[in-house]
């Protein structure tokens, strides 16, 4: 502070602002700042004159603080909105970001926000983006929202019912949905997720032949920059397609065995540490589920597979696994039926697996059970993100941790009625609700200190002990 | 429905974008192309950051991020035509400047325009997937730029010709090369490959393809080696000053493909320079050079090997069938080892300590060294040539590091028993007449030889130590007993050997003389007394004797004689005259022997205590020997040595032949059977090579010799062959 000339005066919209060099340094060379002190532009910094910037004297004091200690207060009176616009200008939405919410950990999740989205029905399903958006598919239309929340232009093809959307990178969106009859146009698009414009279309080609077809679930490999979609061709063509995400160019289809089903998947998974594709077909889309890894290393194989087709007739009390996903952290696949539990199957062995059912999580859900189920059911979806495992069931979320997957938390929100689905990306939770539409914003606090600060306004957090049975 | 319920709807104005001016964007764009041009005019000062970044915040903003793009293009690609211009302007020299102070103009505005474009960067170029300002610069600057077509081959030539100048030893502004090359890089690494590297590569094959030539025609085997060296470091010191550096392992391999690959059997093989000159001449530098060199060529030090092991070969060959050296073996050995020592001292100090070249040169020895059967021989008999003399006078360290040497020329004999054989003989020699010099020494080297084959292998040689302790202990208790009875008596030394671990003759006994004979007797009662069903036979073959004798004129001398020596003389102090029928009968000497004993006391100048009728070097039948009295010598204590051959004569040189072949029998059957036991049946040949394996580390045993030995079993009904079929053999238990 004795060297004068690191003191910098600024005049803010009028406001006279006045800080140091080293303060201003935080903001990093990408930003306003450090381009403004750039040897480049000979500052006149003899000058008395403040340096004038023609912005929000209101907005420029919050981030200037943030610049000085690395924490967010935004004061009651002053919109977020605005404040996430100065920040933009000033290239400081990455700080601004960080200071929002911290490193993700299912046990430290607090709700941050609900909102309420205009699509009527149920929504099919949400998708968290790499930079802490999300995009929310309801009926023929995907509603798509930056990190502030903030929504952009709906995408929709052709208007056509939607099965299933994913983030290609912070800017891009892949939509799937249903073909449209009577018309050649096929069921999958790349979206521009700021201004909503259809980038381009995927084709499916058999025997060098453009053919329709309905794309469902969708599976993205970011190593090799393939897109992976179930397909249900026309003409019985079913099976999954490949796509290079640079080109755009169809790279591979994986027609459905006999007796076998993918083209119908409802979930699919790539694995980069084993080069394979999780394909899964599950109740009650199909009779019986069909679970499998494809290798599209030539020859393209099916690696793995699991159904309960050969079981036979419906039992009274069967559990019908109704999603399925694969940890390769443990070399396991965690799948879930409707009363959430949770079953375990080894990846490791390609013969005949059988599911361990765990139901340690049921005892808790018990009361609650019964008089939820009288409502729309909402089939329960898994989720893994960092060596936690995430279920939805109704209106809450459990995670669970260790080696041994206990039940650590659990995460509910009484409005909007039971969770259709939920993804985990960009540092965020997202948690659709299928009866009001409304999705909730989830989040680590950045700190303890700011833990202490904010406590969360709605919902409730409840932080259930590890259970011995 | 239920979100009616709960919800109002609130109808939201409609957001129209508010366009303030219909000119706007093409006003606030004039602004932006003026600061671009006053940039790049180095007229900056007079701009005002916020502005600028304002405004192309706003036009970014009011979605007029198309035309900030476009118009950032249009203005930035006329710039760079003009700079094009004025650098192809530049005459000569001042080429490379011209182009190195615009790409520094370039791109300083270059960074100056991406923080005015900040926030076009920021939100516009990645949702259109165009090219960030930066490399938007960078591609125009190569596309207008490097690859115009007045520059593009004139900078290639130019930084060619710089590179041949500083070949050939001009100073260059090395600077200023960096500069342009980094350039280069910039521009991506394809620009650099394509518009440089690959020319570069290819010209500089070309230059050290005709150089290479040139100096092979003129240089010797060792100049070119240190040509080709500093060439190599040039080019790595050249990419470490201006080139990147991945370009150091290309370009080192286009010197190393030109001036050595293409070379190398002509180097090596080069007329009085070459490998084997260098090898003979001991010459450590060009050697190592020429193994850092061709290290770095494939199959290059593999090249060095096979001359290296050729040469190695021929030349250890030829020292083990020279007839002259094989003559004498102390000589024999030391060549050996000295040969030793000059390719060891080689391959530590020029190759590195290569384990590849340390296997080859052993290799080598192997190979020759068994070229010559008598290899395990001469080496026991250097052996017992440093231990009896060699080794007085030197310190343990030497001591050992001799043995050592002899134990490494050891491991590459293939019949290790046969030098077991010998090295007992010897050993028993030096043992028995006392001409060893240090037990210290004796035993280290028995410890090696233990560690080397196991215990086996010297439990022998250490029982022979063992007996000459207790004879020791033996006779000093002999006399302890019977001390004051043989006051006068001749003193008595006995060696108790215990058969099986000496090196034993057949026991040829002879008479003694009657004062010697009771002497033994008494001695004899006495170990029979101590050792209860023991066998003693005398080994007078093996004795020795000093006895007294008065010459003419009372000159006394004390003579250090042999067993069978002593017999004799003895007879004479009884007679002057005996004649060697006489001493035949009286001794009982075996013919041979008594013949060499009577040689060596008759026939040796200086020695001569006998006379010999008639005066002749061989002994016949019918000569008469005398008392010769005028015997005379300096010396008090006279030696008179038995003529004895130190080599092996060629019939006891068969002799031990024969008898390795037959210790080798049962060690050969004792390999068949352990083998046979564990592997119940087993083919021919694998039994062969079962055998040999586990008899390596002794002797290489003869096929032939293990077929001998396995019919042998058969017959004795440790084996059968299989009924079916004949090569199976079947171990019955």
């Amino acid at each position: 502070m004795n060297n004068p000339r690191d003191l910098i005066r600024f005049n803010v919209g009028g406001k006279i602002f006045q800080t140091t060099s080293t303060t201003l340094a935080n903001a990093g060379r990408s930003s306003f700042f450090g381009a403004l002190f750039d040897d480049n532009w000979n500052l006149n910094s003899n000058s008395d004159d403040p340096i004038f910037i023609d912005r929000n004297p209101d907005c420029f004091g919050v981030l200037l603080d943030l610049l000085r200690t690395g924490e967010l207060c935004i004061p009651p009176h002053l919109p977020e909105k605005l404040l996430f616009r100065e920040a933009y200008f000033y290239g400081l939405s990455d700080h601004v970001r960080c200071a929002r919410w911290g490193p993700f950990d299912g046990n430290r999740l607090r709700l941050t926000s609900s909102v309420s989205g205009r699509a009527p029905g149920d929504g099919t399903a949400i998708r968290a983006g790499p930079d802490g958006g999300c995009c929310v598919a309801h009926g023929c239309i995907v509603h798509v929202y930056d990190w502030t929340l903030e929504d952009h232009p709906p995408l929709q093809l052709d208007y056509q019912i939607v099965n299933d959307v994913g983030w290609l990178d912070s800017h891009n969106v892949v939509v799937s949905a249903c073909e449209r009859l009577g018309r050649g146009d096929c069921g999958m698009g790349l979206f521009n997720a700021v201004d909503g414009e259809l980038r381009h279309r995927f084709h499916v080609l058999h025997d060098s032949q453009v053919k329709s077809f309905t794309a469902g679930a969708l599976g993205f490999d970011s190593n090799q920059h393939k897109i992976f979609a179930s397909c249900k061709g026309r003409s019985n063509e079913y099976g999954i397609g490949v796509w290079d995400q640079m080109t755009g160019h169809q790279l591979d289809f994986f027609y459905e065995p006999l007796g076998w089903s993918l083209g119908d998947a409802d979930r699919l998974q790539w694995l980069p540490g084993s080069n394979c594709l999780l394909v899964a077909t599950l109740f009650p889309r199909k009779d019986h589920c069909y679970i499998s890894l494809l290798d599209f290393r030539a020859p393209k194989s099916m690696v793995w597979a699991w159904s309960d087709a050969h079981v036979g007739g419906m039992m009274e009390d069967q559990k019908r696994v109704r999603d399925a996903i694969a940890m390769e952290e443990t070399s396991s696949m965690c799948v879930v039926n409707e009363f959430e539990d949770l079953g375990f199957m080894d990846l490791r062995s390609s013969g005949a697996t059988s599911i361990r059912w765990s139901s340690r999580s049921r005892l808790i859900m018990k009361g609650k059970h019964d008089k939820m189920a009288e409502d729309e059911p909402c089939y329960p979806k898994l989720g893994f993100h960092n060596g936690q495992l995430f279920s939805s069931m109704n209106d809450s979320i459990s995670v669970f941790s260790g080696p041994e997957w206990v039940l650590t938390s659990r995460l509910r929100c009484a409005y909007g009625g039971p969770i259709c689905d939920f993804s985990i990306g960009g540092g965020r939770l997202f948690a659709l609700h299928s009866e009001e539409n409304v999705f909730d914003v989830w989040e680590a606090p950045p700190c303890a200190l700011a833990l202490k600060a904010t406590q969360p306004e709605r919902g409730i957090c409840l932080i259930v002990g590890a259970e011995k049975q | 429905m239920s979100s009616q319920k709960k919800k109002t709807f609130q109808i939201e104005a409609f957001k129209h974008r508010v366009v303030v001016d219909p000119k706007y964007a093409d006003k606030t764009w004039k602004i932006l192309e003026h600061a671009i041009h006053e940039i790049y005019n180095h007229n900056a000062s007079g701009l005002s950051f916020e502005e600028l970044y304002r405004n192309a915040y706003n036009m970014v903003l009011h979605k007029y991020g198309e035309k900030l793009y476009s118009g950032l293009v249009t203005t930035m690609t006329a710039h760079l035509k003009e700079i094009s211009k004025s650098i192809e302007a530049a005459q000569g020299g001042s080429f490379l400047e011209e182009l190195n102070r615009k790409w520094t103009d370039h791109n300083k505005a270059l960074q100056m325009i991406r923080d005015i474009l900040m926030y076009m960067d920021r939100t516009f170029v990645p949702s259109t997937h165009k090219t960030p300002v930066y490399e938007l610069g960078l591609n125009l600057w190569r596309d207008n730029v490097i690859h115009s077509s007045n520059i593009q081959t004139r900078l290639l030539n130019t930084l060619l010709e710089l590179i041949l100048r500083e070949r050939t030893g001009e100073v260059i502004n090395r600077g200023l090369t960096r500069n342009i090359i980094k350039m280069l890089m910039d521009l991506g690494s394809s620009v650099y490959q394509e518009d440089f590297e690959k020319p570069f590569l290819e010209v500089s094959a070309n230059f050290f393809r005709v150089e290479s030539q040139q100096f092979i025609e003129c240089c010797d085997c060792g100049d070119y080696l240190k040509k080709a060296e500093r060439r190599l470091n040039e080019e790595i010191e050249r990419v470490s000053h201006y080139l990147d550096s991945n370009s150091e392992v290309k370009i080192t391999n286009v010197v190393e493909r030109e001036m050595i690959a293409n070379h190398m059997l002509r180097l090596v093989h080069m007329e009085n320079s070459g490998l084997v000159n260098m090898l003979l001449d001991d010459k450590y530098e060009d050697l190592g050079r020429m193994y850092s060199l061709f290290r770095r060529v494939i199959n290059g030090l593999s090249t060095i090997r096979d001359v290296m092991t050729s040469h190695i070969r021929e030349a250890g060959k030829e020292l083990v069938t020279d007839p002259e050296i094989v003559k004498d073996p102390v000589e024999f050995v030391q060549r050996l080892l000295d040969e030793k020592d000059k390719y060891d001292k080689i391959i530590t100090l020029a190759f590195n300590n290569d384990k590849t070249f340390q296997n080859a040169l052993n290799s080598s020895f192997e190979y020759f060294i068994n070229l010559n059967p008598r290899s395990p021989e001469y080496i026991s008999l250097f052996v017992d040539d440093k231990l009896r003399k060699g080794l007085k006078g030197v310190s343990e360290e030497d001591v050992e590091v001799v043995l050592d040497k002899v134990m490494m020329l050891f491991r590459f004999l293939q019949e290790k028993d046969v030098f077991e054989k010998y090295y007992k003989q010897h050993l028993a020699k030096r043992l028995l007449s006392g001409k060893t010099v240090s037990d210290d020494a004796e035993r280290s080297l028995i410890v090696k030889l233990k560690t080397e084959c196991g215990y086996q292998f010297t439990s022998k040689l250490e029982g022979m130590f063992t007996d000459m302790k207790t004879s020791q202990d033996t006779v000093q208790g002999f006399y302890a007993g019977h001390g004051h009875e043989l006051m006068d008596a001749p003193t008595l030394v006995v060696q108790v050997l215990t058969t099986g671990s000496w090196p034993t003759q057949p026991s040829m006994p002879c008479n003694l003389p009657a004062e010697l004979s009771a002497l033994c007797e008494k001695f004899r009662s006495y170990y029979l007394g101590t050792h209860t069903g023991r066998r003693l036979s005398w080994q007078t073959n093996m004795g020795t004797a000093d006895i007294k004798a008065t010459f003419g004129k009372g000159q006394k001398h004390e003579l250090n004689v042999s067993t069978y020596q002593m017999c004799v003389l003895m007879l004479f102090n009884n007679a002057d005259r005996l004649t060697y029928k006489e001493i035949e009968q009286a001794t009982e000497i075996p013919a041979p022997e008594l013949k060499r004993c009577l040689q060596s006391l008759a026939c040796v100048k200086g020695k001569n205590v006998l006379r010999k009728e008639p005066m002749s070097k061989d002994i016949a039948e019918n000569d008469a020997f005398l008392f010769n009295d005028k015997f005379t010598s300096k010396f008090y204590k006279v030696k008179i040595g038995t003529v004895v051959a130190q080599k092996e004569s060629e019939p006891e040189k068969q002799e031990t032949r024969q008898r390795v072949e037959e210790d080798r029998k049962p060690q050969i059957e004792a390999a068949i059977v352990r083998i046979m036991k564990s592997r119940r049946v087993l083919d021919h040949n694998n039994v062969v090579a079962e055998v040999t394996k586990q008899l390596q580390s002794r002797f290489l045993p003869n096929p032939v010799e293990i077929k001998k030995r396995i019919e042998s079993l058969i017959e004795r009904e440790f084996l059968e062959r299989d009924s079916a079929d004949r090569k199976l053999y079947r171990y019955l238990a």
